[in-house]
């Protein structure tokens, strides 16, 4: 195909030169921004899709309509965070850049983003506004590197269904551990050859936390300033909770179990499925459900627990994504007054009923509550709100420490490590690797 | 046309030694070659059949509602054939992207292809040739050297040449893409080289009496010849450039300059969800041409390896 | 020195030349700039600074950095040979003059034409211990159906499975390398009453041992630098770390953790370790392989 034009003569040959020449144009005009006329263009990066992008657009949306002056290009950008960075390092950043919540520690350090402390005194946006988990997560060496978008909380959902075929009330779901782990105990089911056919409670279910169970029991993953403490008690007595499923359901058989079940979203997911009865989740699950289980009984309480330490009842994970102005951002002003009306009640709540998420705002109109499709959506607002809300460590090795526990989580949950030697381990791993992390910023002049 | 192609080369190379005629096949034909026929005839037809398969559950999966595709057991033919998949798999995302994903991602790919597999012809064939056919100080050398750059992993470049390209404003852009392509490549070189080696230089030797020069030489005289050889290193390339994971996730930024394989990453939605039905009706799409593609060029391609020699 | 061979030096330099710019813009600055950076912070966001061998240090202490080592060593070890046996054994039957060729090469080679993203996700499927193919054919021959994707123990066999349905590329270059057998060699053998195994072993697999070398040393290099699949498949190598290759933590490192130094360290090894096997299976092929003519 290439070769033939060859043979052919100089006309073929012209006319292949013109095909390449005519590609490498377009090519650079495929990736030059288009020249802007009248409005500010704020060039705006978001990882969600479908509905949740659906209602990021009708904010956008709304803003464009009421300033003609400034014009926001929403981009669905999937694996925004590395992409963020190359994009940092490249020169040629968005103007705002939705990122996850535990991002700001690690793109605050390596200078990624914009310190937002004079904006948001400039736009009278205070700490007051808001729940204060939310505020607190984008705020970061007595800096503002970030607002919050879309918040989310988390509670045990529970299987009703279940429950009542297992002969328990499903109106009295567990409040300590101890029921969690009894009730648990009565839904299970095996079959032949002790095979699972179906399991009360399993903590690797849906995954996305397995970090953070001790702080169920207490545990912290860091002292706040330079001392890892993976390797607690507390922490101990969560992966050995978390083993003892484990073992109850035989590791095998929780392996090949687990290896039936079909995506998150979709129908085959464990708890949509009947597969698992009770699971910590966020406030997103009821659009799942909703979607692929519409028929299902499902109820929602804070997460139990431990009996003997009631001082850690209401625990609830705090989650949230963020807006950023990345560093070399060409229009942060029209950026940031993006990023301000998102943060008024109106933009907000906007944006949270269109996802189904509950508000970051302490101020919350009426109509929300009362147009909110989640029945517990007072819940999920309210957990927050209380003392033991967990997020995560605001550090700058996070991502390195997350995969850590994550593979701490798995090797204990296989069997393949006591919880002790699990956790020894991140915290081998983690320490000398914060150590080394603070030395360079140290040396960087980032910190005394 | 095909056979046309080959039958151009046959004078140059030595045809006799390397290509078996059908008669000596006829005289090699006895009773012990019928059974092991009929062996080698099962086990290529199971092997086909195995390599077939995901293929197969591809397609039909692209073909099913989504209710059916995690159907227990599975089932091969949908209950009725959903060719709608294929248009919503086109246009999948659409709406909220504001533009067609798919067909973008196709136009973006062909472009970064066609710019790839020009430069990659252009500027190969022109080194190997230098490297094949001219004598130069330290031309050995500098050819092992090449071959020796084969062993360099991209990852170990990844890091410095991401930051080359972001010196250079390349970063968004798709030039990291294809660039480099036009500065020749030592897989392609060592290919050609062997390939232009195989032409007599009793060809070269007469056009140069007639007064030709070294560029006439290679563009009137090797160039014509060397077409299996050129198609190969071009389809070769292509095929590397299609299926790049790696360099458009490291250099592309804006969702709407992705190529279709980081694009294809996008019907796995954010939370893990896969409109399964959809991924594989795109997928269908994309490889449907090279299968048809491979299906009447391999004797010209699998011919075209076997006269650039790999021997060393 | 004559003239004509002064202008033909020329042209060859002026010919060759867009390679030396490659060379030196594309390789050897990024590989000296590599060596550099792996002695220093680094993280594209920041200008380097020196840390001497800090990274090297750290990397000797990383038991991620050993396990994405021996885990790509482990599959390295299964899904080379295997891959050499069934390619060569697939191309040695192909090249058998049957009806139906064109079909049974299609269906071989089609399987590595496959987008690598949407193969990953395919055999996710595929996987799947309840609803996937594979299982539900095991089952059907009473093999079990062993948790391919949520065990670690198999997890990488899964991965060497998949590593089977890429063979067609060096299917191809095998089969162009037998089509240099010479049919008279062959023919010798028969009259002599070589059995076709015997002329497999004594004929035909010498004289494609180049291609088997070369085809070794690619596999080597691809295989050690297995990315895509895993890395959409198997998101920071779950279950426990099985599936998390050296290229994996590699790009982990440079664009999750921000460590360019450390990931440059890394490469260097990388490349050290593929320099070794490259020479050692070039030293060990030297009595072996066979080169025609020379």
């Amino acid at each position: 195909m290439i070769a033939t034009p060859m043979e052919l003569g100089s006309l073929k040959l012209a006319l292949m030169a013109a095909v390449v020449a005519g590609s490498a144009i377009y090519s650079e005009f495929l990736t030059t921004p288009a020249p802007e006329k009248g409005a500010v263009h704020v060039t705006y990066w978001e990882k969600w899709t479908e509905f949740e992008g659906d209602a990021m657009r009708a904010v956008v949306d709304e803003f464009n309509r009421e300033h003609p002056n400034i014009h926001v290009d929403l981009l669905t950008i999937s694996n925004i965070q590395d992409k963020t960075l190359m994009a940092v390092a490249g020169g040629v950043p968005p103007d705002v850049a939705g990122l996850f919540g535990p991002d700001v520690a690690q793109y605050a350090d390596d200078n990624a983003v914009l310190i937002l402390d004079d904006y948001c005194k400039k736009a009278g946006i205070k700490p007051d506004d808001y729940i204060r988990p939310f505020w607190d997560m984008s705020f970061y060496r007595g800096h503002v590197y970030a607002l919050p978008s879309a918040p989310a909380s988390t509670a045990l959902h529970y299987n009703k269904t279940l429950m009542q075929e297992s002969g328990l009330d499903p109106n009295k779901p567990p409040k300590t551990i101890e029921e969690l782990d009894s009730m648990s105990d009565r839904i299970t089911k095996f079959g032949p050859n002790h095979s699972l056919l179906r399991a009360g409670f399993m903590p690797a279910e849906p995954g996305w936390w397995n970090w953070a169970w001790g702080y169920n029991f207490g545990g912290r993953l860091w002292d706040g300033k330079d001392k890892i403490t993976a390797l607690s008690p507390e922490n101990i007595r969560a992966f050995t909770w978390i083993q003892h499923f484990a073992k109850i359901y035989g590791s095998q058989a929780l392996q090949t179990f687990r290896s039936g079940f079909g995506n998150f979203s979709s129908p085959q997911n464990a708890f949509l499925d009947g597969k698992v009865a009770m699971e910590q989740q966020g406030v997103w699950m009821y659009n799942f459900i909703s979607k692929y289980a519409p028929g299902l009984k499902w109820g929602a309480v804070p997460f139990p627990y431990p009996a003997d330490r009631p001082d850690l009842k209401d625990m609830t994970y705090a989650d949230e994504d963020i807006l950023v102005i990345p560093r070399g951002a060409k229009h942060p002003n029209e950026a940031f007054e993006f990023i301000k009306f998102v943060e008024s009640q109106k933009g907000m709540e906007l944006l949270c009923m269109g996802q189904r998420k509950n508000s970051p705002l302490k101020k919350v109109s009426p109509e929300f509550y009362a147009k909110h499709p989640n029945p517990f959506i007072r819940l999920f607002t309210d957990l927050p709100k209380g003392k033991n809300t967990v997020e995560p460590p605001k550090l700058g090795i996070w991502p390195e420490y997350q995969d850590a526990l994550n593979n701490a989580f798995d090797e204990v949950n296989l069997l393949k490590s006591t919880p002790a030697e699990a956790l020894k381990e991140v915290q081998d791993r983690m320490q000398p690797e914060l150590d080394e992390y603070l030395l360079r910023l140290r040396a960087r002049g980032v910190i005394k | 046309m095909a056979k046309a192609e080959i039958r151009d080369v046959d004078p140059l190379t030595d045809a006799g030694a390397n290509r078996p005629t059908r008669a000596r096949q006829k005289t090699s034909k006895g009773k012990q070659g019928v059974a092991s026929k009929a062996l080698i005839h099962l086990v290529l037809l199971v092997t086909s059949l195995i390599f077939l398969t995901p293929l197969a559950w591809m397609i039909s999966t692209s073909l099913k509602p989504i209710e059916e595709t995690m159907k227990q057991p599975p089932v091969w033919i949908p209950s009725h054939i959903f060719w709608g998949n294929y248009w919503d798999a086109i246009t999948y995302g659409s709406a909220t992207l504001g533009y067609i994903p798919f067909l973008v991602y196709a136009r973006n790919t062909l472009i970064v292809c066609i710019l790839v597999v020009a430069g990659t012809v252009a500027s190969n064939s022109l080194v190997a040739y230098s490297f094949a056919r001219l004598r130069w100080p330290g031309r050995d050398i500098a050819f092992a050297a090449t071959l020796a750059t084969m062993m360099v992993p991209f990852p170990v470049v990844m890091v410095p040449i991401f930051g080359l390209f972001r010196d250079l404003g390349w970063i968004g852009t798709y030039r990291p893409l294809w660039v480099p392509a036009w500065f020749g490549g030592a897989f392609s070189i060592f290919l050609l080289r062997q390939f232009f080696r195989t032409i007599p230089f009793e060809l070269s030797e007469a056009a140069k009496l007639d007064g030709c020069s070294e560029w006439r030489i290679f563009k009137d005289v090797i160039l014509p010849l060397s077409k299996p050889a050129l198609a190969v290193v071009a389809l070769f390339s292509f095929l590397a450039t299609w299926n790049d994971f790696l360099g458009p996730l490291i250099y592309l930024l804006d969702q709407k300059t992705f190529t279709l394989s980081l694009g294809l990453q996008f019907y796995q939605s954010q939370h893990g969800g896969t409109q399964w039905n959809l991924l594989m009706a795109a997928s269908t799409i994309v490889i449907a041409p090279i299968i048809v593609l491979f299906f009447f060029t391999q004797r010209v391609f699998i011919q075209g390896i076997a006269l650039t020699g790999l021997k060393g | 020195m004559s003239s004509p061979r002064k202008s033909e030096s020329r042209a060859g330099l002026l010919f060759a030349s867009p390679w030396f710019l490659g060379f030196l813009v594309f390789l050897a600055y990024p590989l000296l700039a590599s060596i550099y950076y792996s002695f220093c912070d680094y993280s594209v966001l920041k200008a380097p600074v020196w840390v001497g061998l800090s990274n090297y240090r750290e990397l000797w202490r990383d038991d991620v950095f050993w396990i994405t080592l021996k885990n790509t060593g482990v599959y390295a070890l299964f899904a080379l040979p295997l891959g050499v046996v069934v390619s060569l054994a697939l191309a040695l039957m192909l090249n058998a003059k049957v009806r139906g060729l064109a079909f049974y090469r299609t269906a071989i080679y089609i399987p590595s034409l496959v987008p690598l993203v949407s193969l990953a996700v395919l055999w996710l499927w595929m996987f799947n211990g309840e609803y996937g193919l594979v299982n539900v054919g095991l089952k059907h021959l009473g093999l079990g159906s062993p948790p391919w994707l949520s065990d670690p123990a198999w997890s990488k066999p899964a991965l060497v499975v998949m590593s089977l349905w890429g063979l067609g590329n060096a299917v191809v270059i095998y089969l162009a390398g037998l089509q240099d057998v010479p049919q008279e060699m062959l023919e010798a053998a028969e009259l002599d009453g070589a059995r076709s195994w015997d002329k497999t072993r004594h004929v035909t697999l010498p004289m494609i041992s180049p291609v088997i070398l070369f085809n070794v040393i690619m596999g080597i290099i691809g295989t050690l630098q297995i990315f895509t699949v895993p890395y959409v498949m198997f998101p920071g190598g779950v279950p426990a770390r099985s599936t998390y290759f050296y290229a994996m933590y590699l790009f982990d490192n440079a664009f999750r953790f921000h460590k360019m130094g450390y990931a440059c360290a890394m490469g260097w090894i990388m490349f050290l370790i593929i320099f070794v096997l490259t020479m050692v299976s070039l030293r060990a092929s030297e009595k072996s392989v066979h080169y025609g003519g020379s």
